[in-house]
């Protein structure tokens, strides 16, 4: 065997193993989203508390957060203290909005949920979960961030809680409700 | 009773006993949605499609599946929304292009590449063997005392 091919198995070998040592140490949660720059859908559903129709039509032109939520979900009770600041923080910026979209959950539990932790701005209602798969939810808590021009420009997996919140806030919505056409790098998380 | 089991054993072979087998009414519709549903990765678990998960967000799936399906919407139109909400996840088997071909020609330049060193390393081998040659001749001393020892030893 000459030098040069032990030099290529070796090299082959070690290619092989990184793309090992990648795929046994990864985060196996972290999945890239297609869904950040592309035009969110329209998502429609009756409200969870008064049963009126919602809709993201009304909302355009807007920053829309859109958070997936289920009373069953440990972790939207761990942010949902967060979302209620947050709405507080933002909501008398005019172009500002806030919708929770409860996934997959029964409506006197949903409506017993936001009695018991608080609610400030409205929900929608996703029992057979058709606007989880339109927006690629995975799971919840998911949080989106739709601009003025009705393109997803954020996506976050996972509870809104600490320096999470603190980039939702400082990094996408602010620039975003300053700025008409601000593009926001999307947050990856720190691993 | 010995001597009549092999014909009870026949029997659990030949009798229509219900619960060996089921017989599962399937509609056209049901075809076409587990068809696609497989082709489909459950995008909470590992490796495993949408059409055998047990997950609620995989029995959403095909809940979508067949109303799009019910909608005459084709597999391909199917399989493209999906793929739109949830990217190269999401399919089963990965899109043949961009870096994915690399998946899908790895194994076989591997296999390429290791047959040819298999190849060069026995070729090599067979070079540095000699040929095969005829054994020594025997030199007359050394026939002489072989045969000593053969009629001595008889």
């Amino acid at each position: 065997m000459t030098r040069t091919t032990q030099i290529t198995i070796l090299v082959v070998l070690l290619a092989l193993l990184s793309l090992f040592y990648q795929g046994l140490w990864g985060d196996p949660r972290h999945i890239p989203t297609v869904l950040v720059n592309t035009r969110a859908p329209v998502f429609e559903g009756p409200d969870v508390e008064s049963g009126d129709p919602l809709s993201s039509k009304r909302y355009k032109g807007k920053v829309i957060v859109v958070n997936f939520w289920a009373s069953w979900c440990q972790e939207c009770k761990v942010e949902h203290e967060n979302l209620l600041r947050l709405y507080d923080e933002f909501k008398d910026h005019p172009e500002f909005v806030m919708l929770g979209i409860n996934y997959q959950d029964e409506r006197p539990k949903a409506r017993a949920y936001l009695q018991r932790y608080g609610s400030s701005f409205p929900h929608m209602e996703d029992v057979k979960g058709t606007l989880a798969i339109n927006f690629g939810v995975y799971g919840v808590p998911e949080t989106f961030v739709i601009d003025k021009q009705g393109i997803i420009r954020h996506k976050w997996i996972g509870p809104i809680v600490d320096d999470v919140y603190t980039n939702l806030t400082q990094n996408v919505l602010t620039p975003l409700l300053q700025k008409a056409d601000t593009q926001v790098r999307s947050y990856e998380p720190s691993t | 009773m010995l001597r009549f089991s092999p014909i009870l054993i026949l029997l659990c072979f030949v009798s229509p006993i219900d619960g060996l087998a089921k017989v599962v009414d399937e509609t056209e519709i049901d075809q076409k949605v587990r068809e696609i549903a497989k082709t489909l990765r459950c995008a909470v678990c590992q490796t495993e499609n949408i059409w055998e998960s047990g997950a609620p967000l995989a029995h959403q799936m095909r809940e979508a599946i067949r109303e799009r399906v019910m909608q005459d919407q084709s597999a391909e139109e199917i399989r493209a929304y999906f793929h739109s909400r949830y990217g190269n996840y999401i399919m089963m088997e990965p899109p043949k292009q961009g870096i994915n071909w690399l998946i899908w020609l790895a194994p076989f330049l591997l296999l390429f590449g290791g047959g040819v060193l298999l190849w060069r390393e026995v070729k090599g081998w067979v070079t540095q063997t000699p040929a095969s040659q005829p054994p020594p001749t025997l030199d007359e001393a050394s026939r002489r005392r072989i045969e000593r020892e053969l009629h001595r030893n008889t």
